[in-house]
Order: structure tokens, then sequence, then C-alpha cells
């Protein structure tokens, strides 16, 4: 590994996001209460992931994604665990919106996205389920007007955001 | 103040048998709730709040304003839209000039945020009419030994969600219990069940329901209840593969919270839809009697 390489406007970006990461000592509360920290042994380490954001080790959180904050099942055990009451999720949610601006992130997310760009809903309804929900005696679901959604996600820039290739507003999306 | 629901993506889409089961069990409690027919994506707290937080943001705001239009309460049907809601309004609320950007953005669709309406999670509700639920009680679930898994967004962060207890979470417990069954207490009560993983590590995901269920194997439980789609499609849909897997043989009926009371307040599996469970729930039924 080369010489890491601190960032300090980087950390300024984060902490002008969510002031709380200042408030971090290391203590790894947040780690020993994490599910996914014990299920991977440790590969995945939220403590790990506040230091690098605190030293503002840009490359090694965006780039090479180590430790990997995708892998966060958002539980929120460390936000509530955290004796100095660092809002850990937020704070990852930051590094992913950053993570997503350079196009590497998984595809899930982006189907999501997607969906919700061309239907205002993140899962489609197939005929099946159409059929079921009269079975049931439901009424056909009415959601929001779509253009409306499109105009609104028009003014936050979300679909310059993420990664529209290969979804077209007449396409698929969530299967 | 009457309620109007929040439906959420999944469960119209692909669980219509719990949005049946919600419906009959808080019209027949006499509980005030019609819907709301112009809402979008809550959006998803595990999904879109990680694309894009302004874009997340300003949906959850345009979905609120609806609500205070029609000035209700929003009746939540499903833990990731309440925790996104209640988010939502938490950052609205305390920072000024994220509610002024917000609200610029609403202008251009003729909608303005104001924060002057409760969001409220459906267990929530329940569980403050349980006197209604036992006084509608005709099929008590007798010998019912029921886990209780509340999942994450119905409890945290408590700062923004404000309800039931972070660590020692009892209200479904008292619910279940009105209806006659018996909770039962097992370690992993209050972890996660890994659902919002299978966007990016589908083992890892599989890992933490397994040691989940293994932790419900170990209490004694007839079956498990939840209260979030996300929870409800991780247990029902991949128990299976978790057999497959660990060479395991869990096989628990899978309820959402309403369905055990829509049971004990006298409906049948047929008007529930019990057949489009995964894990069959004819066992539970037979051993009930319903």
């Amino acid at each position: 590994m080369g010489m890491l390489k601190v960032d300090f406007e980087f950390r300024k970006e984060i902490v002008k996001e969510d002031f709380s990461l200042n408030y971090c000592y290391q203590c790894g509360t947040c780690s020993s209460a994490c599910p996914v920290a014990l299920a991977t042994e440790g590969e995945y380490n939220p403590r790990k992931i506040i230091e690098e954001s605190l030293l503002g080790l840009k490359e090694l959180l965006i780039k090479d994604q180590k430790p990997n904050v995708w892998l966060c099942s958002t539980c929120q055990m460390c936000v509530e665990e955290c004796p100095q009451n660092v809002f850990l999720t937020e704070i990852f949610d930051i590094l992913k919106n950053k993570i997503v601006q350079t196009g590497n992130y998984p595809e899930a997310y982006n189907i999501q996205g997607n969906a919700i760009l061309e239907y205002g809903l993140a899962i489609l309804l197939t005929t099946p389920i159409i059929r079921r929900r009269e079975q049931l005696g439901l009424p056909i679901v009415e959601s929001a007007n779509i253009e409306e959604i499109r105009k609104l996600l028009v003014a936050t820039d979300f679909e310059k955001k993420i990664n529209t290739n290969g979804y077209s507003k007449t396409g698929k999306g969530e299967k | 103040m009457t309620y109007k629901y929040f439906f959420g993506c999944v469960i119209p889409g692909r669980l219509p048998f719990l949005e049946a089961s919600a419906r009959k069990t808080f019209e027949k409690l006499g509980i005030d709730v019609s819907d709301q027919t112009q809402y979008s994506c809550c959006p998803d707290p595990t999904g879109v709040a990680a694309l894009d937080h302004k874009s997340w943001l300003a949906l959850g705001a345009r979905n609120l304003s609806l609500y205070e239009n029609d000035n209700s309460d929003v009746l939540s049907l499903c833990s990731g839209c309440t925790e996104t809601l209640k988010s939502v309004q938490h950052i609205l609320n305390n920072e000024p000039e994220e509610k002024e950007e917000i609200n610029s953005i609403l202008k251009k669709i003729g909608k303005n945020y104001q924060g002057n309406i409760n969001v409220k999670h459906f267990a929530q509700v329940l569980y403050e009419n349980l006197d209604a639920i036992k006084e509608n009680v005709v099929k008590p679930l007798t010998d019912l030994k029921v886990a209780c898994h509340p999942g994450c967004h119905y409890l945290r962060p408590s700062e923004i969600i404000q309800w039931d207890d972070p660590f020692e979470p009892i209200t479904l417990d008292v619910i279940v219990e009105a209806l006659g069954a018996e909770p039962v207490d097992y370690e992993l009560k209050k972890d996660c069940c890994g659902n919002p993983l299978e966007k990016s590590d589908k083992n890892l995901s599989l890992k933490l329901l397994q040691n989940k269920l293994e932790s419900i194997k170990n209490s004694g439980a007839d079956c498990l209840v939840c209260v979030c789609p996300a929870c409800y499609q991780q247990f029902d849909f991949n128990q299976r593969e978790v057999n497959k897997r660990y060479n395991t043989d869990y096989n628990f009926p899978v309820f959402y919270v309403t369905e055990l009371v829509a049971l004990a307040l006298g409906f049948n599996a047929d008007e529930l839809g019990l057949k489009f469970h995964r894990i069959r729930v004819s066992d539970i039924l037979q051993k009930l009697n319903v």
C-alpha cells in the first residue's frame, strides 16, 4: 500500500453535512454493537469508517471502499449505542452519496432509483399482483402523478446524480 | 385528528394480503383511517437516502405535505416508511435552512411543508387501542408461542422514532399477549433480519437471517411476528434459501401482527389471503382451530 493521503477538505465536506463526526473518540462501541462486523469477523468495521472520515482518507473510503460502506445494514445499533452521539448512519449516507457520484456502487440501488424516476414508486405492480388484489377485495392502487414527481426530481438533480444508462422512462423498472 | 394510510411500495405491490389484514383490522376496531392516493415512494431509508440525500428529503417532505393538506395523521404500514417520514420531519423541524431549501423545491410543484402532523407506525396505533382489541377478541390465540421481531426501523434511532424501547422492545409482545397468545423471549430479538443487505451482499444478508432464525428456534416459538414488509419478505421468502445454504430445517410461519389480530378478531384464513404465505401456516391454523 502506498502512502495514505490526508485530505482535509474531504473531512470538512463531511463535517459540514454532519458535525457529529467530530465527537468520535474511537472507543469502538459501534463495532462491538454491529451485527455485520460480527458476521464478517471485523472486515466490515464502522469504527474504521469513522476513523478514515476523521482523517479525510478519501481514496480509501470512496475509491477503494475499504471498509465497504455498502455493507451497513442500516440497523442503527451503532447510532443507538454510541456514547458520543455520533450519527454514524447519516455519515455513511454522506459517503454513499459521494460514491454514487463516481458511479461505482451496487446496481440494486440504481434499479430502485430508476424505478422511482419512472413510476414514483420503487415497485411496479405486476398483472398477478393486480389480480391478487382483486381477489382480496382491495382497491386499485392510486399514487402520485409521475410528472409531478419528475419535476421534483429535476429540481434536486436526481437524474444527473444516479446512473440512468440502460434505463429509460419507457423501459422496465425494478424486476 | 383522523388517520390516512401510508401504504408504501412493498405492501401494495408485493404483499397485498398484508394490506388486507390491516384494512380489516382497523375497520373492525372502529379506528378512522382512509386512503391517501397521491403518495410516492416514502422514499426508502435504506436505498434512496444512500443515492441522494436531497432527493430523499424532498420526496419525503412532499409526502408529508399531502397529509398536512388533508389535516390527517399518517398511519404507516411499513417500518421503513415510518423511519423516513419521521426522520424527514425531524430534520426539517430542527434545521431551518434545510426546510427553506426543501420548501423552495416543493413550491415548484405547488406544495409546502409545515411540520404539523404526527407520523405513526400501525403497531403503535394498535398498542394505543389495546382495550378495543381485547373487547373484540372472539378467537383467542391460546397456547400459540410467538417470537416477536420488532425490526430495526420500528425502534431506532430512538431519538427520532420515539417509540418503544430500543434495547428491550416490548410493545409487540403486549399486543400478542392481548390476543391470548404467549410471547417468547429470545437472545437476538432486537437484531436486524438482514434484508437491506440483499442490495449489496446476498450471502451476508442470509447469514444475518440464519443467526436470527437459530435464536428463534432456541426460544421454542411456533411462529414469528413482524411489523415491516422488508422483514416479512426476508423471513417468509428466504427461510428456504437459508435451509439450502446452511443445511438447516427452519420452518417458522411468519405473520404480520395485523394478521394475528385479524384472526383473533374472527376473520378467516381465506379473507386474509393466508394461502399467499410461502411458509405454510396450516399447522398454526389447525392448532388454533380457526
